[in-house]
């Protein structure tokens, strides 16, 4: 008896599995075959996410999502699917989609390896726009993203103006391997170099992670080494570095991250705790725009847009927050 | 009763991938039966089935290897250090294979030397190991591999290069399972190591074996996962490991040992393949997918053990 239950199971489970969305897909399928002039099926759009977990890109999936709902759930229907920064995954899941005919591919990739995977949907007459992160060679239709290098380069003006141009700066670098690292590295480094009397400590790879930079932190406290100030390549380790410093009871540095996508990090620079950070503004909403213009067929796109960067300090705190609905919490 | 619940046991990994394709004619039509996802289904499951051959020798044992995830990514990226060194594929394809081999049978040989759990030891490889490929590639990945990997790449016959791979590797392992007195020896030291001790088998010989042959298998697949990739990561795979445990347990396998085919371990991974196919298809969330397959690992593995003697866990 207790085996028949299991069974039932069994094959409930793969009911579950079956019927978990079996509304929304009649409804296109009616779409689909009923071919009467009023019900239009409507193009796909198909997004592939490097990963859902980071505060960045929960902002970045949030704002496509209020987009859609808002603006284009009218003019395209659009899937998302997270690769959990696995690139073959990602290959599996670009694959997978493609077997659904979508119009346009929106892609986040994990890493360059999925130059090929994309090559291959590009030659095969799918648009490809590559959001925030690129591949090499040249088969994508557009690529849409921040400029890390310019964004290191305005932080390295705020901390120069911030110490008037004299005192000791550590760097919290993110994970060692990553583009953003080395552009956000670069760029403030540019923009340092002006000024002689200002010396950068390069700190430890604490891979983008709040604990990592805390600990971190920590024992660079221990070590006496005198600073003024600390430039995070990202506010979870800015976070990080100031809990550090506030529990160690040690006097007040100027503290600057990069991405501004949380909620968190814009109140404690309103309370005064973090100095100011640097929006790393997400591609969604502008990838979602232009995938509805080419399916339209009302646009050529251009073959790179670089979205601007935006500073905030105190000042300007309220404002942004008024301005940016969907930071993450 | 007794009969019914020894077949379900056999082929549950079969039952449970005929329920799937079923569910899957229902609900998306031919798309899942198409060409293209054949292909899609044979790349996608090429890395996770060679991990699961290996690891049925393993699990016979009454064994389990969480390096495998690990020692696929240190060995991905020496594959890609020696292609970008523009050294023969043939001689990079050799050198891996031994290495995983000499890897794996490390692993068994510290478990059969020091009795400990092979639980830990290759939870203390898979650290090491995950150390050692960061160490190896300075913390950065090894890109820029040219053509190196082309031939690995192709159609042959149909079939994608790493189906052929996979499929070859099915092979072997069920002959030399089913054939040859190391197989039969595998069995028995998973049914019972003293009474394998007792008839004279040499537990410790066959356990290297079996996990130089689980070694081995992470070699082809790490040669697979380059050609894929085109690249190095020393931080790839994480968690490969738990998804060739999973297709093996889904197969059909007993993790108490002595029960599993390499067959069934090959089905497991496709129904874990083909469920999230199935799931990105519908549009349906990953987690969804995750729980899902978490739900799967555990009636699986109730499955197995119903109606066994529990006398059957090996007292070491």
């Amino acid at each position: 008896m207790k085996r028949l239950a299991l069974l039932a199971i069994v094959i409930g489970s793969a009911a579950v599995l079956g019927c978990n969305k079996p509304a929304d897909n009649s409804a296109t399928d009616s779409a689909t075959k009923g071919n009467t002039a009023s019900s239009v099926e409507m193009p796909l759009v198909v997004f592939a996410q490097a990963n859902s977990q980071d505060p960045w890109r929960q902002v970045f999936d949030a704002e496509m999502r209020d987009a859609y709902d808002k603006d284009f759930s009218k003019r395209i229907k659009f899937e998302e699917q997270d690769a959990q920064d696995d690139p073959t995954k990602q290959m599996s899941v670009i694959e997978t989609l493609m077997l659904k005919k979508p119009k346009v591919l929106l892609v986040s990739p994990v890493d360059e390896s999925l130059e090929q995977t994309l090559a291959k949907v590009y030659d095969s007459g799918v648009p490809v726009i590559l959001l925030d992160r690129g591949v090499p060679g040249e088969k994508f239709t557009a690529y849409i993203g921040g400029d890390n290098v310019e964004i290191g380069r305005q932080a390295g003006e705020f901390m120069a103006k911030k110490l008037n141009g004299k005192g000791t700066v550590l760097m919290i670098q993110g994970t060692a391997a990553a583009d953003p690292t080395k552009h956000r590295a670069q760029g403030f480094m540019e923009a340092i170099s002006k000024f002689p009397d200002i010396k950068v400590i390069s700190g430890d790879d604490c891979g983008y992670q709040r604990q990592k930079a805390r600990s971190y932190m920590e024992s660079f406290l221990q070590s006496g080494k005198p600073f003024d100030a600390v430039y995070a390549h990202n506010d979870e380790m800015a976070i990080g570095a100031y809990f550090a410093i506030e529990a160690a009871q040690a006097p007040k540095k100027v503290i600057v991250g990069i991405d501004g996508c949380q909620k968190e990090v814009v109140e404690m620079i309103k309370a005064g705790k973090l100095d100011a950070t640097f929006k790393y503004p997400t591609p969604g909403v502008i990838g979602m725009d232009l995938a509805s213009q080419i399916v339209e067929g009302n646009k050529t796109p251009q073959r790179k847009y670089v979205l601007p960067t935006e500073i905030v300090t105190a000042e300007n705190a309220d404002k942004y927050l008024a301005e940016n609905p969907n930071l993450a919490k | 009763m007794a009969r019914a619940l020894f077949w379900v046991q056999r082929y549950q990994g079969l039952i449970g991938l005929a329920i799937l394709l079923i569910v899957a004619a229902f609900l998306t039509g031919s798309t899942f039966f198409s060409h293209q996802n054949l292909q899609n289904v044979l790349n996608r499951v090429a890395v996770p089935g060679t991990l699961a051959v290996g690891m049925t020798f393993v699990i016979l044992t009454g064994g389990i290897d969480l390096s495998v995830g690990s020692m696929l990514a240190l060995l991905n990226c020496i594959v890609a250090t020696w292609c970008r060194s523009e050294t023969p594929l043939i001689l990079t394809a050799c050198y891996v294979l031994f290495l995983g081999a000499l890897l794996g049978g490390i692993n068994g040989a510290i478990i059969g030397w020091t009795k400990m759990q092979p639980f830990v030891v290759t939870l203390a490889a898979m650290v090491s190991l995950r150390g050692a490929s960061f160490l190896y590639t300075h913390n950065s990945n090894v890109s820029g591999l040219g053509d190196a990997m082309t031939p690995m790449q192709q159609v042959v016959y149909g079939l994608p290069f790493s189906a052929w791979i996979l499929l070859i590797a099915v092979m072997l392992a069920t002959v030399v399972l089913n054939k040859t007195v190391f197989g039969r020896n595998v069995f028995a030291l998973g049914g019972s190591e003293a009474a394998s001790r007792i008839a004279g088998i040499n537990t410790n010989r066959i356990r290297i074996g079996a996990y130089a042959i689980n070694g081995f298998c992470v070699g082809l697949a790490a040669l697979i996962f380059t050609a894929r990739t085109n690249n190095g990561q020393p931080g790839a795979a994480v968690g490969y490991e738990l998804d060739a445990i999973a297709a093996v347990v889904v197969g059909g396998a007993s993790l108490l040992g002595g029960v599993g085919s390499a067959l069934g371990s090959l089905v497991g991974a496709v129904f874990i393949a083909c469920t999230d196919i199935l799931l990105t298809l519908k549009g349906i969330d990953d987690k969804v997918g995750l729980g899902l397959k978490g739900i799967v690992i555990l009636l699986a593995v109730y499955l197995q053990n119903l109606g066994r003697d529990r006398s059957q866990i090996r007292s070491g």
